[in-house]
């Protein structure tokens, strides 16, 4: 059976359940091999080995099926580090594959928790009024044919035209339409299509009358990348396309893939390219999406973080990774967008949204153009979740903005069961008052999990298409806050000891809240939310909310009267499970909502809108960039902000719900006080 | 039923029980309170400190690794211990008591976060140590110049940026230029650390977390003292 032909130093391996086979270098990761053979399987940490979430499992024997010997040995060595992590998370018998080397033939099952499953995303454009003012715009006209004895040049004769019959002067042309010009003016018979950029520059010349000038908005996210393909003359949407960011694979968070650039002589070019081919797929199948070319696209417009517009434009994102967090530039741009390898018109403008500060990036100056806080009388906040939070408070008299450092919980990342919003993910969360059983929702499901009949006995019809393989961030909200208002664990955020009738499991000292049972998961193994992870979801909102308290402190403001959640996050999040959790401050409810991925939005306004440009590069500048981390009360903040929702802070819009929660039985301490005293206060 | 309790008329032991749960409550006024009734009884600080204050953080400690008590938690325990401290540390220095130990901690260059490195100090405090907090955003030179002025037992670094942490090879590598790394205990932490990184650039340990960082400080401790006084 050994068919398969083995180059000198490889070794077979083949990857269950897809069955996909391969030969693998001698000494190369299995992550690196499996990669390579198509299978993407998760790593958060990029080989730190912090993560656990690339673990696999090693089949040992003889499998005729597949015509290979697979043995545990046929992988490097474990390091101490691994055994320890693979012991943490229960699973010594599974190796990580980022840090196992292949060293001989191996049959590898992946299991559904370790494939980076692509993600669903839920961007998509909202309506929103925009003027249709952009940058591109086409004209018509009749040139004066070539002539003995006069000398002006083609490009003269046009720049004549131009200015007699539109009234456009002070012109030049790109290099790529004056290399197409002559043949246009005699293939139309001196009759041509001229499309101009800001009525300042000529990129392209077309023979005759021709129509159709299109543009490309796109939001650069750190896990994802949206598209929006618009036609520049309607304004109207024409498509919208998303997709995974490419460099997910060289880690997870922007300061990893910053470490990725910094460590690897070819790291930036390596991140850039993934993101450059990557931006030429989104562009092609949203030109198919809307039935154009690519060559048609005339304009780009570009949001992201900072990291990403650096990595994107192939500046050393390396000055970012470090205080002060310099950026190479901080205002908006125009660049020529083949300088960059995308493959639009070659004559295509590329504008790239200004920035605000060294980690507040376009992408949310985009959320600014679209919301326009700075033209309203209320108070706004407005926040985007994601690794970093960018938040920003304000109106038409003053604007500040942060960025806080909430870390990869709200995605799943160091939450024992997190997975990102893919199907299997449970997504809502309900507990029940009286038994602290909990009832929940997984992405791909629409029933509940207390309707799901399991079980072989049961018809397929009734049994639930996906079971629950891990939990994605707004379930992760949910669980918490629930767990609170039932007291299954107290205001902070430990988990009450007295509630162990079954829903509880104990490792020693710390205890764990079974969220999923075993015969509800795709795993077969209990979903648990266990104490550490409620203690990282405590740190992760407390930064959250601790950045916004300090800019209301700046402000001077007790309240805000609106709060706008951007993102994908944030649109799939409960404002009311949000505000139980106290990761926003309080506020009527009916003013919290989701704006989608308003960064997108921004981007696809300032791609119609010209005059928006200007508006971001103004606002950019008018904004006040706070840093928080050094600011003296952060601590204090931070700190008061762990407690479920805040150990301080009133909440009176959750008046009615939060005298709901259980009193938590006051105290049975480990330690019995033997004296009891009045305390002073 | 009246609750108000005379500490004067209890006994010393019943004192130092009463002071760990204070401890353990965070009440500041009443550790300062029990402080100065064991000094009124002659008792020596470096008693006071070690029977008293640090054995009630020491239980501080262990409920935090367990998960039963949280950063706000702990911070409060830290600052009633550090009222105590403000009594005693004066005393102990004029009554020539033994140190348990001295340690320089800062965030390393690039670096802004705070607070993690600040639980740690509190929490190295609470163990009896001497702990001189450099801050954020400290360049090598700063970590000399305070280990020169403070001949700390332990250095510690800190760092919550994957970019910021290779910074602290540079400052193990300076303590190797000088020739004093063995003279010092260097333990580092944050969130994108691990063993292997820690073991890489020649650190002595990595702590996970503050707790961690006290167990293993104090191990350290032992193990100098034992190649000092075999």
């Amino acid at each position: 059976m050994t068919s398969e032909q083995k180059p000198q130093g490889s070794h077979l391996v083949i990857l269950m359940p897809s069955g996909r086979r391969g030969q693998v270098t001698h000494g190369q990761s299995l992550l690196e091999a499996a990669r390579q053979m198509g299978v993407e399987i998760e790593s958060i940490c990029g080989g730190r080995l912090t993560c656990g979430k690339c673990k696999v499992h090693i089949e040992e024997g003889n499998f005729q099926k597949h015509g290979i010997v697979s043995e545990a040995e046929n992988l490097s060595e474990p390091s101490e580090e691994e055994s320890l992590l693979l012991k943490r998370m229960h699973s010594s018998a599974d190796r990580l594959s980022c840090s196992a080397c292949v060293l001989g033939d191996l049959l590898v099952t992946v299991p559904e928790e370790s494939l980076a499953q692509k993600q669903i995303v839920r961007k998509s454009a909202t309506e929103r009024i925009i003027d249709v003012a952009p940058a591109i715009r086409q004209v018509y006209i009749e040139v004066d044919q070539a002539r003995l004895g006069e000398h002006r040049g083609d490009w003269g004769r046009i720049q004549s035209a131009l200015a007699e019959q539109w009234e456009l002067t002070d012109l030049s042309i790109d290099l790529q339409a004056l290399r197409r010009l002559q043949s246009a003016l005699r293939r139309g018979k001196w009759d041509v299509t001229v499309t101009l950029w800001q009525d300042k520059q000529v990129i392209d010349i077309q023979p005759g009358y021709q129509e159709g000038v299109y543009g490309l908005a796109v939001d650069i996210g750190s896990t994802t990348l949206a598209g929006y393909l618009c036609d520049l003359r309607t304004g109207q949407l024409l498509a919208t396309e998303s997709m995974m960011n490419p460099q997910v694979s060289y880690g997870e968070d922007l300061m990893s893939r910053i470490s990725y650039a910094m460590s690897n002589p070819d790291g930036l070019e390596k991140l850039n390219s993934a993101i450059i081919n990557a931006l030429n797929r989104l562009a092609g199948r949203a030109a198919r999406q809307a039935g154009i070319h690519t060559r048609q696209i005339h304009e780009a417009v570009i949001v992201g973080n900072t990291t990403m517009i650096h990595i994107f434009l192939n500046i050393d994102p390396i000055e970012l990774g470090n205080a002060p967090f310099a950026l190479a530039n901080r205002d908006g741009m125009d660049l020529k967008a083949r300088d960059l390898g995308l493959r639009l018109h070659p004559g295509a403008n590329l504008h790239v949204l200004p920035s605000e500060a060294g980690h507040v990036g376009a992408d949310n100056v985009g959320v600014l153009i679209a919301e326009e806080p700075y033209n309203q009388d209320e108070v706004i906040l407005i926040t985007d979740i994601g690794t970093n939070a960018e938040i920003v408070l304000g109106n038409r008299d003053w604007m500040y903005s942060a960025s806080s450092p909430t870390g990869p919980a709200f995605e799943g990342g160091q939450i024992s069961s997190g997975m990102r919003a893919a199907p299997g993910a449970i997504e809502r969360v309900r507990i029940d008052p009286v038994t602290k059983h909990a009832r929940f929702r997984v992405i791909g499901e629409e029933s509940w999990s207390d309707e799901w009949r399991i079980g072989p006995q049961q018809p397929v019809e009734n049994q639930p298409k996906q079971l629950a393989s891990g939990i994605c961030g707004s379930g992760i909200i949910e669980a918490v806050a629930e767990m609170y208002l039932r007291g299954v664990i107290r205001p902070d955020g430990r988990i009450n000891p007295e509630n162990i009738d079954g829903n509880i499991q104990w490792d020693g000292k710390k205890a764990a809240y079974i969220l999923a049972y075993a015969d509800q998961t795709t795993t077969g193994k209990p979903i648990l939310i266990t104490q550490d992870d409620v203690r990282n979801i405590q740190l992760a909102k407390a930064a959250l909310y601790a950045g916004a308290k300090l800019l209301m402190k700046r402000a001077g403001v007790k309240s805000v009267d609106r709060i706008l959640l951007a993102g994908a996050f944030g649109s799939y999040i409960d404002p009311k499970y949000a505000m139980i959790l106290g990761l926003i401050p309080d506020c009527d409810l009916k003013n919290v909502y989701a704006v989608g991925n308003a960064a997108g939005d921004g981007a696809r306004i300032a791609l119609l809108n010209r005059k928006k440009r200007t508006e971001a590069q103004e606002i950019s500048h008018w904004v006040h960039y706070i840093e928080t981390a050094v600011d003296p009360d952060f601590q204090s903040e931070f700190v008061g902000a762990m407690h479920l929702p805040h150990s301080s802070d009133p909440f009176p819009h959750l008046r009615g719900i939060l005298e709901d929660v259980p009193v938590p039985v006051q105290v049975v301490r480990d330690r019995k006080r033997r004296y009891s005293r009045t305390k002073d206060q | 039923m009246n609750d108000e309790i005379n500490i004067k008329e209890m006994s010393t032991e019943d004192i130092y029980e009463l002071m760990k749960e204070d401890l353990y409550d965070g009440y500041a006024e009443e550790i300062v309170e029990e402080v100065n009734e064991l000094l009124s009884r002659g008792l020596s600080p470096y008693e006071i400190l070690t029977q008293g204050l640090v054995a009630g953080m020491d239980i501080v400690g262990v409920d935090f690794r367990d998960g039963i008590l949280f950063v706000p938690e702990v911070l409060m325990a830290a600052k009633a211990m550090k009222a105590g401290m403000q009594i005693l540390r004066p005393l102990l220095v004029e009554t020539g008591a033994p140190r348990i130990g001295t340690m320089v901690i800062g965030t390393v260059k690039g670096d802004i976060h705070d607070i993690g490195k600040n639980l740690v100090a509190m929490m190295m405090e609470g163990a009896g140590f001497e702990v001189i907090n450099l801050g954020i955003n400290n360049p090598v030179e700063n970590f000399m110049a305070a280990i020169e002025e403070h001949d700390p037992d332990i250095l510690g670094m800190s760092a919550l940026l994957t970019t910021t942490m290779p910074y602290m090879r540079v400052v193990i590598d300076t303590l190797k230029e000088k020739g004093i790394r063995q003279d010092i205990i260097v333990l580092v932490g944050g969130a994108p650390l691990n063993d292997a990184f820690a073991e890489d650039i020649g650190a002595d340990a990595y702590c996970r977390d503050a707790a961690v960082a006290v167990d293993t400080a104090k191990k350290f401790m032992e193990i100098k003292r034992d190649k000092v006084n075999p």
